[in-house]
């Protein structure tokens, strides 16, 4: 990890990136969006909505790792601590 | 075939299995610490406890019946793994900070310590709980009825045993082995590694189960698309346009509810958690465990529904279809998955529910009831625990019994499972509102929760009992006392709603809006406001900010006590030997301080719930809770953001007094060099005057020869007198300069004063006498011995005496000098009757160059110079030199010396 630490984006940003990934994943799971892939139509015989739900699913799950492959670990130094979702960033 | 007997035979053999890992799985956890029981998949396997039988059964049967809704019982708990650096982390990290032990304590632990909302949460927990437990064991008692209705050897034993005797057989069974497995010790930190190993386990063999059946069915199928395809030719369609309508989103939102507030996953996601970093893992691999459990369950139901006859039990699909298949063996792998599922749902539910019912029903009462027989029962809480913890389970698993019993007639399990899902979703906005909403207060989450339940109740599951009571049916119709606008499917005349959207809009709604207002209106406790901080700022403070908040003094023989009854007497030894080591006396005199008692607190919440662990622990320390400042200092965050501004304001307020000084020093500055400027023009006039007259002779001189030697004479005197009178004046002002630096150091000893006083009379005689001046000389002191140096003060007398002289334009000149001692001070007065000094020029006469107007006529030579220079030196002797109203008609100066006492 120290390597994937010393490239690592802020984590102030990521912990960004995995408000907008929870909410966007939500938002693709619910009506309306989900109505523009629940179209009548089959791709290997599997209709398109069970493939689009399941490749969100496997999306999200990909987004997760990788997101949180470049997180803080919270065993480290305390200044981890501080990278909250809030807008508070004292030592 | 299997017979019914060999089924329950092998599901024995399962559990004693189950037993013998849960058992190796605390051995190993206790003696080692960093076994693989404590790794991220351990933890992220024991979380797929969510998936129960409703998922191995109820799933298939789902899907069967309404198409893909099944799913959202899977992508809402994906939702929040996802988001788990938000909610989840942070509810790990408060648990383990306050010892939380149940989603109970949590909310009691935010509101105050609360025991009262704590009791609420978990009177409706296990109410909101028994039909889920009544859908395993209707899920179990269907997987035996289906194995052994299938053939005619198969019943076996169950010969003459129906549904609800299996059911009552399946409920004991699991109260039995709930009872050794889960409450055969009590953790410090409410912690069952082995269980979790069991759970882990569960969690590897129902998956292998349900993908196994599923790879068969997609391999006899035909692959996936002859599956679809064929269904679809049936009129089978999974893209029903009415799917994802109010339902979906209902269930979605019920199921991210339940991932975080149904007691069984805030056990194992929150309280098992031994390490925060193992979110990390299971952010992404929970979803993907439940993607998988997930993937089959469509073709399942589909070839199911296609080849199966018409009227069979879609929810036993996945165990009917292999024996239907004749594979024997698969069928019995299918038949121990779903009771895997079945079991460890049902032994974390109710150990979790155990515990909220022990630590916040039972312990307060017994609290209560023993709080005055002491001493004799060293392990008495400890036992009393477990006994309440057992008792609880029988509850629980009795509950679920009879909510079975009642409405053993309903065939599908989905449904049943959301009734659960519902009542439980009325913690939800409490919880988030605990972790992220200071302003939460107790009196609000109560009053949200109890209207979120009466309404679940009334909605949700009261009409569950539609098919078996015909009141209830007729209440559905009718509305109670025919009140239509009441009736609990269409409240306030909102009709045509799906029956569970009804109802957990309107529950859920009415939650949120009354948490919400009531907070607004009502106003928080000290120790509430205190929990709120420290749940809302978790991540914002150090780890010393979870400290004590009850003050106050205890005998650490009382503590002793407390603790050794809930405890244990070899845990709470040991907790005092180390407080007792750690501040260095003999752990019999330890003085317990505020910080041991918040430890011993935080410990003792971890074994009987916050709200006891206080209550407890209040009986025996004296002394207020919190004072005022207190709150003030450690919780408020606005107290901490106004101290912030205030420094800010104090630092601001010393900067502008700084910035004034300099100002000032600057202005002062500024002054020094206009009065050197002054000074060094002063001097260059002065200067140029001589200068310029013996230049003048100078020239004469050298350009007229014809001048006889009188006049030549007169010219040479002139530029002798003109330089005497410049280097007079540049020696004078050396010395003044010198003076002024400091530099003409002298060192002051004791001096005749009145001597130095006759010698610069005896010098000035000559001067008095060619002007014809009269000198008096009055009263006279005795010798007198000053601090000083003798040759300047004379000098400073001549001065004086002379200036006397000089300007004295009388026409009968008379000066008077006298001199006494008076009250330890030597004064010497030169006084003279000449026109005096005018008022405006008295205050400048001791500046330098400043001659008095007079100074312009007559032929005195000074510079001006000499009133400063005397001021300097008598300064310099620390006395004084001013103008004083004198005896005569002019002026006269005074000089005053301090006498050396010999």
């Amino acid at each position: 990890m120290p390597r994937a630490k010393a490239r690592a984006p802020e984590p102030r940003k990521l912990a960004s990136g995995m408000l907008v990934l929870t909410g966007f994943g939500a938002l693709l799971l619910v009506p309306p969006l989900v109505y523009i892939f629940n179209q009548p139509i089959s791709h290997f015989g599997v209709p398109q909505i069970v493939i689009y739900l399941f490749l969100v699913w496997v999306l999200l799950i990909i987004g997760t790792a990788v997101l949180t492959h470049f997180m803080p670990r919270s065993d480290g130094s305390e200044a981890s601590d501080d990278t909250d979702d809030s807008t508070e960033g004292d030592s | 075939m299997l017979s019914a007997d060999f089924v329950i035979a092998t599901a024995v053999a399962y559990v004693g299995l189950l037993f013998v890992l849960a058992y190796l799985g605390d051995r190993r956890a206790r003696t080692n610490k960093r076994s693989f029981l404590h790794s991220p998949a351990v933890y992220t396997l024991s979380i797929s406890v969510y998936c129960t039988s409703w998922t191995f059964y109820g799933a298939v049967g789902n899907a069967a019946r309404s198409g893909l809704e099944f799913l959202t019982i899977y992508l809402g708990p994906t939702i929040v793994f996802v988001g788990w650096w938000f909610v989840l982390r942070r509810l790990v990290r408060i648990s383990h900070n306050q010892r939380i032990t149940s989603v109970a304590d949590l909310l009691s632990s935010r509101f105050g310590k609360s025991n009262r909302l704590a009791v609420l949460v978990t009177c409706i927990a296990v109410i909101g709980i028994a039909p889920y437990i009544a859908l395993q064991l209707k899920a179990v008692t269907s997987s035996i009825q289906a194995v052994a209705g299938a053939s005619e050897v198969g019943r076996g034993s169950l010969t003459g045993i129906d549904d609800v005797g299996l059911a009552f057989g399946v409920a004991a069974g699991m109260a039995l082995f709930t009872i050794l497995f889960g409450t055969r010790h009590i953790d410090a930190k409410e912690q069952h590694h082995g269980v979790v190993a069991a759970i882990a386990f569960e969690a590897v063999v129902k998956l292998t189960a349900l993908v196994a059946v599923g790879v068969f069915v997609v391999y006899i199928g035909g692959g996936f698309e002859t599956i679809f395809s064929r269904a679809a030719e049936m009129g089978f369609a999974v893209q029903a346009s009415d799917s994802f309508g109010d339902r979906w989103v209902t269930t979605m939102i019920l199921s991210i509810c339940a991932i975080i507030c149904l007691p069984r996953q805030f056990q194992v996601t929150v309280v098992e958690n031994s390490n925060e970093d193992h979110l990390r893992v299971a952010g992404w691999a929970f979803p993907a465990y439940m993607m998988l459990m997930s993937l089959f369950i469509l073709p399942i139901a589909l070839f199911g529904l296609t080849t199966m006859p018409a009227g069979s039990n879609p929810d036993m699909f996945a165990l009917t279809l292999p024996m239907a298949a004749g594979q024997d063996g698969l069928a019995l792998f299918a038949f121990i998955g779903g009771f895997s599922s079945a079991t460890s749902m049902i032994i974390l539910e109710s150990i979790a529910l155990s515990i909220m019912v022990s630590n916040h029903i039972v312990m307060p009462i017994v609290l209560r009831l023993t709080a005055g027989q002491q001493r004799s029962d060293g392990q008495g809480v400890t036992s009393m625990v477990l006994v309440a913890r057992r008792f609880s389970i029988v509850l629980i698993l009795s509950l679920g019994f009879f909510y079975f019993f009642f409405t053993r007639d309903s065939d599908a399990l989905a449904p049943i499972g959301l009734i659960s899902f519902a009542a439980i979703a009325q913690f939800f906005p409490a919880v988030i509102a605990a972790l992220f909403w200071r302003d939460a207060s107790l009196r609000a989450a109560t009053l949200a929760i109890a209207v979120g339940f009466i309404v679940w109740f009334w909605c949700s599951f009261l009409p569950s009992f539609e098919s078996v009571s015909p009141a209830v049916a007729r209440l559905l119709v009718d509305g109670p006392w025919g009140i239509s606008w009441l009736r609990p499917e269409a409240m306030f005349g909102l009709d045509g709603l799906d029956p569970l959207t009804h109802a957990v809009f309107w529950s859920l709604t009415l939650n949120v809006f009354i948490l919400i207002v009531a907070s607004l209106f009502t106003s928080q406790s000290a120790l509430e406001r205190i929990q709120a901080s420290v749940f809302v700022d978790v991540f914002r403070r150090g780890p010393v900010a979870q400290g004590n908040f009850m003050r106050g003094s205890a005998t650490a023989n009382d503590l002793f006590f407390v603790a050794e009854r809930v405890l244990g007497e070899r845990r709470a030894a040991l907790l005092f030997e180390v407080e007792a080591r750690e501040v260095g006396v003999d752990p019999a005199m330890l003085d317990p301080s505020p910080d041991f008692i918040g430890r011993l607190e935080r410990e003792l919440a971890g074994s009987i719930g916050a709200a006891s662990a206080h209550v407890m622990l209040a009986k025996v320390v004296s002394g207020g809770h919190v004072s005022l400042e207190e709150v003030m200092q450690m919780a408020d965050e606005t107290q901490q953001v106004i101290e912030y501004s205030q420094q800010l304001e104090k630092t601001s307020a010393e900067l502008r007094t700084t910035a004034r000084k300099l100002e000032d020093a600057n202005a002062q500055l500024r002054e020094l060099d206009s009065q050197k400027d002054e000074f060094l023009s002063q001097v260059s006039h002065e200067v140029r005057t001589p200068m310029t007259s013996i230049r003048s002779f100078s020239e004469i001189l050298m350009e007229q020869g014809d001048l006889d030697e009188w006049q030549r004479q007169r010219f040479v005197r002139t530029i002798h007198g003109e330089s005497l009178r410049l280097t007079k004046l540049l020696d004078e002002i050396l010395d003044l300069s010198a003076l002024e630096r400091g530099e003409r150091a002298w060192e002051n000893a004791p001096t005749d004063a009145e001597a130095a006083l006759d010698r610069a009379i005896a010098v000035c005689d000559a001067l008095v006498r060619q002007r014809g001046m009269t000198l008096e000389l009055g009263q006279r002191a005795r010798p007198t011995m000053v601090n000083g140096e003798a040759d300047r003060l004379c000098q400073v007398f001549i001065n004086l005496i002379s200036n006397a002289v000089k300007y004295n334009t009388a026409e009968e000149p008379v000066m008077r000098i006298t001199s006494i001692v008076r009250s330890g001070s030597y004064i010497v007065d030169i006084a003279d009757n000449g026109p005096g000094i005018a008022k405006g020029e008295r205050k400048l006469i001791f500046e330098k160059f400043s001659r008095g107007l007079r100074g312009a006529n007559g032929d005195q030579s000074g510079a001006g110079l000499g009133l400063a220079i005397s001021r300097q030196i008598v300064a310099r002797m620390n006395g004084s030199l001013e103008l004083v109203p004198g005896p005569l008609a002019g002026a006269c100066f005074r000089v005053r010396l301090n006498v050396v006492r010999s």
